[in-house]
């Protein structure tokens, strides 16, 4: 009863060889690399919808294809090149942040994903005060499960890389120079205190030797206006905490500055998850604000837009095809119409749609 | 009930009449008005199929052109907001969002209304993928198909309506119109409600049940049945 239409490619096509010609399918992503690589990076409806069909299909999408264009032509001597993805709400930034990251891992590069920068800044239970800077803050909880992450995604790595420098932890514990990367990870998800200072030596080993030419790093950040807004934490004395005394944020936009070379960066910015910005706001502009402007400045910036006629055609076929759409004025041509219409070809207001028709 | 109704409808059109007066006839006649309407009886409800007005004139018969002619007389019922001329609308649908509704929170309902179509069809297509090759093709995907046959299964054919005879409250069974019986089915629906859709669709679960309790005590007090004078 699940047909391959014309709308699906063979899986045997590889993630480099997608083109101009291949805009509008839909190609699968096996689960093992659904465990592996996105163990914590998809939105939550795209999560449900996987586990409804059964199998996982992405849209090929011009944004990710011009990404995934300028990722092939990337010169490795230079330093990282910022890309931003922007766009109205349920417009696709994310998933098309998670093709390109796909793409990366296919190509055996060492994927760095903040599934969403915004987690950080707001509803943390539990704030200890910095064991390495004592200006700053720790987020335990966060920055252990995000170790864990890290780690399902880029095992093979972690036994390659070694660190450069000797990190002491307390008095009975340190790492030696030399030991592999997984021993600091490991010591940071048993030892949850140090976990945020775990992670900042990770991001310090990685962006100090992926100019060596060992392996190449794609660092991927969704909702990079976290970064520099403001944040609804608050210390006992009910005053606020500034994104900077975050210790894990501060070590973020040192990952973000582009003075190392030997791989890309990839950013999306989005109001979804953002405090204190307007509901309109999408550009980049008015979404970082003049403080995340100047320090991501320069960037090449990409516009993801609704879909068009063609996409828009593509997406109905492959809910047909699955069997979504179960009313029976949908499969008509008034019923196309109409949906055309109530979601204006945005990919997020059709698939809520869709989900009740 | 035919004549009540038509007793009502006539009652309706004496608009200049005293509300006592009109209080009073309906009394005699055993109803009392429960809604009002600011209409008088020359204003026609909207139509609002698009259908109806795409038919070209050569289609028409005769009476359909009188009721054309009819329509362009300016006294039409304002339409309320929420029937559309949608493709997916549905009447029982807008009704149970209405039931649902608490304090005028329209958003509210509708928003669980959709999600429980949601939640009912991503169950069955969990068992559709779990099930195998038979009963595939017995199992109903289609939200609305469930939500229409499981208020079929839960309509009582015949009622309790307590009645107060020589001071005490007898349980009389009563057959229902149709509209009552619509009523108390999605009444008792609104608690809890894909799981019980799914149930009542397969004739289970505690709504059907409550039919079923309601069955029964009609049969018990088949000898009060005399009581009933209309």
């Amino acid at each position: 009863i699940m047909l391959k239409g014309m709308t699906r490619l063979i899986s045997s096509v590889h993630k480099a060889k997608h083109g101009e010609q291949h805009e509008g399918q839909h190609y699968n992503i096996s689960f093992q690399d659904l465990k592996t690589v996105f163990s914590h990076g998809l939105p939550p409806r795209f999560v449900m919808q996987v586990k409804t069909f059964n199998e996982a299909c992405l849209m090929v999408r011009r944004p990710a294809l011009e990404l995934l264009h300028y990722l092939k032509n990337t010169n490795f001597a230079h330093p990282a090149v910022r890309y931003v993805f922007y766009g109205e709400k349920g417009t696709g930034k994310t998933l098309s942040l998670c093709h390109s990251i796909h793409f990366c891992a296919k190509q055996d590069w060492l994927i760095l994903h903040i599934p969403d920068a915004h987690l950080w800044v707001k509803n943390c239970r539990d704030l200890l005060q910095s064991t390495y800077n004592k200006q700053r803050f720790d987020q335990p909880l966060e920055a252990s499960t995000w170790l864990k992450n890290f780690k399902t995604a880029n095992e093979h790595f972690l036994s390659q890389i070694k660190v450069q420098e000797k990190y002491v932890w307390n008095k009975r514990e340190s790492t030696e120079k030399g030991s592999p990367l997984g021993e600091v990870v490991e010591q940071g998800i048993m030892r949850v205190r140090n976990a945020t200072d775990a992670v900042g030596i990770v991001l310090k080993e990685l962006k100090r030797q992926s100019s060596s030419g060992i392996f190449r790093l794609l660092v991927a950040v969704d909702g990079v206006n976290a970064l520099w807004g403001r944040t609804t934490l608050k210390r006992e004395d009910k005053s606020p905490i500034a994104p900077e005394e975050l210790a894990f944020i501060y070590n973020l936009r040192k990952m973000v500055k582009n003075d190392w070379q030997g791989g890309a960066i990839v950013l999306t910015v989005s109001q979804t998850g953002s405090l204190f910005k307007p509901r309109k706001a999408y550009l980049p502009q008015e979404l970082l604000g003049k403080e995340g402007f100047d320090a991501l400045d320069p960037f090449i910036p990409i516009l993801v837009s609704n879909y068009n006629p063609k996409e828009f055609e593509s997406c109905i076929h492959y809910y047909l095809e699955n069997n979504w759409l179960q009313h029976e004025k949908a499969h008509t041509e008034e019923g196309k119409k109409e949906l055309l219409f109530l979601s204006n070809r945005n990919p997020g207001q059709l698939e809520r749609l869709c989900a009740y028709l | 009930p035919a004549l009540a109704a038509a007793a009502v409808k006539a009652a309706r059109g004496w608009s200049g009449l005293l509300l006592g007066v009109r209080s009073v006839v309906l009394q005699l006649l055993g109803l009392t008005q429960v809604r009002w309407s600011r209409y008088g009886p020359e204003y026609q409800d909207p139509q609002i199929d698009k259908a109806y007005y795409r038919k070209p004139s050569a289609e028409l018969n005769e009476e359909e052109k009188y009721e054309r002619e009819l329509r362009k007389t300016p006294v039409i019922k304002a339409a309320p907001a929420t029937k559309t001329s949608s493709v997916f609308e549905d009447p029982v649908i807008s009704k149970f969002t209405n039931m649902m509704m608490k304090g005028g929170n329209k958003i509210l309902a509708r928003s669980l209304m959709t999600q429980t179509l949601e939640t009912v069809k991503r169950k069955q297509f969990e068992k559709y993928h779990a099930a195998s090759a038979e009963e595939q093709a017995t199992t109903e995907c289609n939200p609305y198909t469930i939500f229409q046959q499981a208020l079929k299964n839960c309509e009582p054919v015949i009622g309790l309506v307590p009645m107060l005879k020589g001071g005490h409250f007898y349980q009389v069974p009563v057959p229902l119109a149709d509209q009552r019986r619509h009523f108390l089915a999605m009444k008792w629906m609104i608690t809890k409600l894909s799981r019980e859709l799914l149930e009542a669709f397969h004739k289970r679960g505690p709504v059907v049940n409550r039919k079923h309790d309601t069955h029964k005590t009609a049969e018990a007090n088949r000898a009060r049945a005399h009581y009933r004078w209309w």
